[in-house]
């Protein structure tokens, strides 16, 4: 028996794949995740109120979703309704970590892959498709850093937020710093246009060159959008199965009735199923459930998807095209909210602290984050995270069995094993400091 | 982009964290034409750590036996050595963990099969080796982390928070009481302290700009204590930041030092106060951005 070891990079935290073949016969595939902090253990005794600042350090990438949603499982367990106000900018703060997010995964973490480069940091004279002087690397964090100038504006900090509180948020944003935003996203929309049909083309080469876009089995997909917007502040989870059909929908306090979850042996990270099968969350489900978008230029690109690659899609590389839609969608839908007065009205109503159990939900980059919170005495006593990167676990180690069986024979390994193992993790882009905390 | 060997180069050692600190580097990124990044797993591709290396950056902290190694293999071959953030500072956030009934929970639940030994706390990297320069925060700015790249010497940052807040401090609007952690509504302009809420920037380390208490959040005290505090140990920053709530406001004795034992300051108050066994000396202030 050979076992093959692939630590991984270009994703957010450390984890490697194991593989295990004897005689050309593959065994298993693991996707392990090897680190851990232990944040479900130590905010035991915590004062509630202090979540909202705790919770965010269990990721720099989404730190903006467990802002939120802790501030929300705190609201559902003291009873209280924020503003609307409040909601309108909490979900702008989730808009600039989808952009942020959606522009890491494609641009630094798997755009190399579809140039044969390293990193975008490393090679020498990227040329982006022709666009002759455009500077790809520069461009690209270009598109993130606003992600990010919208997430200080909307949540005070630029990486852990602070402005979304228990009842609402501290304050508006002002109409001259929201003009401010506005011109940045006009600047930004045609490089991000621009970078992502980059993307699309190369992403059709790389299926041209390997054959597939990911030969996987059709899945059952979880998101907490909606059918006819991306609301990433949500309040329902739904279930498609593979045909594209909802089969359940929930609310975050049932999501035990629903969703199994379960400890790994050989991972840090835990994993999650539908009533045992295996479910997929992140970009690709949120497309799938989606008819329309309500942004003029992300629907042009839905449509175009859906008409391309089939509704609902079910190819693994797909994942990376759809948060190429959603970047779009993110920076149109940013600049219609920042058009409205957000300056003035309730941003904020007044709590007491009580015991009991809440749950948070939000839509996360990487699909759907409940915290759930049990308080006793002003006391945290018991929490859990229920994190978007358990939900795809299974569905990356049944990807990587398709991948394993590829390219190892009895005649021997292809080497575009290593490459592919990658290219199969990177499109679910999990997240292993979330998934581990 | 020109990558050529005349540049100054530098790698990212990313131990035990959540990647804020990665992502505020790439928010930096003036560094882009003028560095050549050699190593950092979140962005490059690369199955070793170099064999030269100009300056290390250094995040997270020191949780299990595999930081470890790596830690000591890329700092016996850096030429300079930056430990940035928290988590590498004072082992951040996870020391929440390090609590004799959190570390009972930790080992009935903990056993993994042929992962890396989680080590009983998790460290600051200076219990290892010796670090050259400190850039604590939570994370650092875009803009700190581009003064501990090129020159930290001319970085001249506000002493503590205050200097860069702006508020007005009022002499005579004194609180009786701390107001909730987040219930009370900000008044803009007015300190934070005069309107009730426990916010620690009197004796925070500037160099923010004031990030979070301009718009209206109490300073958490993530870029730790301020040079005057810093050689000290941690008790000289309760003293001072009682002294302040003293002079400002009427709140009660008992009732600031239980706020002050929250779980959420203890994260960074902490920061440089970890002497453990003696075996640390307080860190240098000059060695501190």
């Amino acid at each position: 028996m050979t076992i093959l070891t692939f630590p991984m990079s270009r994703i957010e935290g450390h984890a490697r794949v194991v593989i295990e073949e004897d005689g050309g016969v593959v065994q298993s595939a693991d996707f392990q995740a090897m680190e851990m902090r232990g944040f479900r253990y130590f905010v035991i005794g915590t004062p509630s109120e202090q979540m909202p600042v705790i919770v965010p350090r269990i990721c720099g990438v989404c730190s903006t979703a467990h802002h939120v949603a802790s501030v929300k499982a705190l609201e559902d367990l003291y009873g209280i309704t924020p503003p609307p106000m409040a909601d309108k900018i909490r979900e702008i703060l989730l808009l600039g970590q989808l952009i942020q997010n959606q522009a890491t995964s494609l641009f630094l973490f798997t755009m190399p892959d579809r140039m044969g480069v390293n990193s975008i940091f490393a090679a020498k004279d990227l040329d982006c498709c022709g666009t002759d002087d455009t500077n790809l690397t520069q461009s690209a964090l270009r598109v993130r850093k606003a992600g990010t100038d919208l997430i200080t504006l909307a949540g005070g900090q630029f990486i852990h937020p602070i402005k979304a509180v228990i009842g609402g948020v501290i304050s508006g944003i002002e109409r001259e710093r929201a003009d401010v935003m506005l011109k940045i996203l006009d600047e930004i929309l045609p490089v991000a246009k621009g970078l992502f049909d980059c993307y699309w083309n190369l992403s059709l080469t790389l299926r041209d060159r390997i054959g597939t876009w990911g030969d996987d089995e059709p899945t059952y997909y979880l998101a907490s959008t909606q059918d006819d917007d991306l609301t990433l502040n949500s309040e329902r989870l739904r279930v498609l199965d593979p045909t594209g059909k909802e089969i359940a929908g929930f609310k975050p306090r049932d999501y035990q009735k629903h969703l199994i979850m379960e400890e790994s042996r050989y991972s840090y990270a835990g994993e999650s199923s539908y009533q045992g099968q295996i479910i997929r969350a992140n970009s690709l489900a949120r497309v799938n459930m989606a008819r329309k978008l309500n942004t003029p230029e992300a629907n042009v690109y839905l449509q175009r998807f859906k008409q391309e690659f089939g509704d609902p899609a079910h190819a693994i590389l797909l994942f990376d095209i759809c948060r190429g839609i959603e970047l779009v969608y993110a920076i149109e839908k940013a600049h219609m909210m920042l058009e409205d007065d957000l300056e003035k009205g309730d941003v904020k109503v007044d709590y007491s602290v009580r015991d009991g159990v809440g749950f948070g939900l939000v839509e996360a980059p990487r699909g759907p984050l409940i915290h759930r919170y049990e308080v006793e005495n002003g006391l945290i006593k018991d929490a859990d995270f229920i994190i978007p990167t358990a939900h795809n676990m299974r569905a990356i180690r049944r990807a990587l069995m398709v991948v394993a069986n590829r390219y190892i024979s009895p005649n021997g390994i292809n080497l575009e094993l290593d490459k592919a193992v990658g290219r199969v993790v990177r499109a679910f882009d999990p997240c292993i400091a979330c998934a581990t905390q | 982009m020109e990558a050529t060997n005349s540049m100054p180069n530098f790698a990212v050692l990313q131990l035990s964290g959540c990647s804020g600190c990665e992502v505020s580097l790439l928010n930096a990124n003036e560094w882009v034409d003028k560095y050549k990044l050699l190593y950092m797993p979140l962005v490059i591709t690369t199955k070793k750590i170099p064999d030269e290396i100009e300056t290390l950056i250094i995040t997270g902290g020191v949780r299990n036996e595999e930081d470890e190694y790596n830690l000591r293999k890329a700092a016996a071959i850096a030429k300079r050595v930056v430990a940035v953030g928290t988590c590498a500072i004072s082992g951040g956030v996870s020391n929440l963990g390090d609590r004799d009934e959190v570390r009972q929970l930790f080992n009935q639940d903990l056993k993994r099969h042929n992962l890396p030994t989680l080590l009983p706390k998790s460290h600051p990297v200076d219990k290892f080796i010796e670090v050259d320069l400190y850039l604590p925060g939570c994370p650092p700015t875009p803009e700190l982390f581009m003064a501990a790249l090129t020159s930290p010497e001319d970085f001249k940052p506000g002493l503590i928070v205050c200097a860069e807040c702006g508020r007005k401090k009022l002499g005579d609007m004194k609180p009786k009481h701390l107001t909730g952690f987040q219930t009370n509504v900000d008044q803009p302009d007015i300190c934070l302290v005069n309107q009730g809420f426990l916010c620690v920037g009197t004796s925070t380390r500037g160099g923010c700009r004031a990030l979070c208490t301009r718009p209206g959040h109490p300073c958490v005290g993530c870029r730790g204590p301020s040079d005057i505090l810093i050689e000290k140990e941690s008790g000289a920053w309760f003293e001072s930041i009682k002294r302040t709530f003293n002079r400002m406001t009427e709140v009660p004795e008992e009732e600031l030092d239980a706020a002050l034992k929250s779980p959420q300051l203890s994260l960074f108050l902490f920061q440089f106060a970890d002497y453990e066994g003696a075996d640390i000396k307080p860190r240098n202030k000059n060695k501190v951005l």
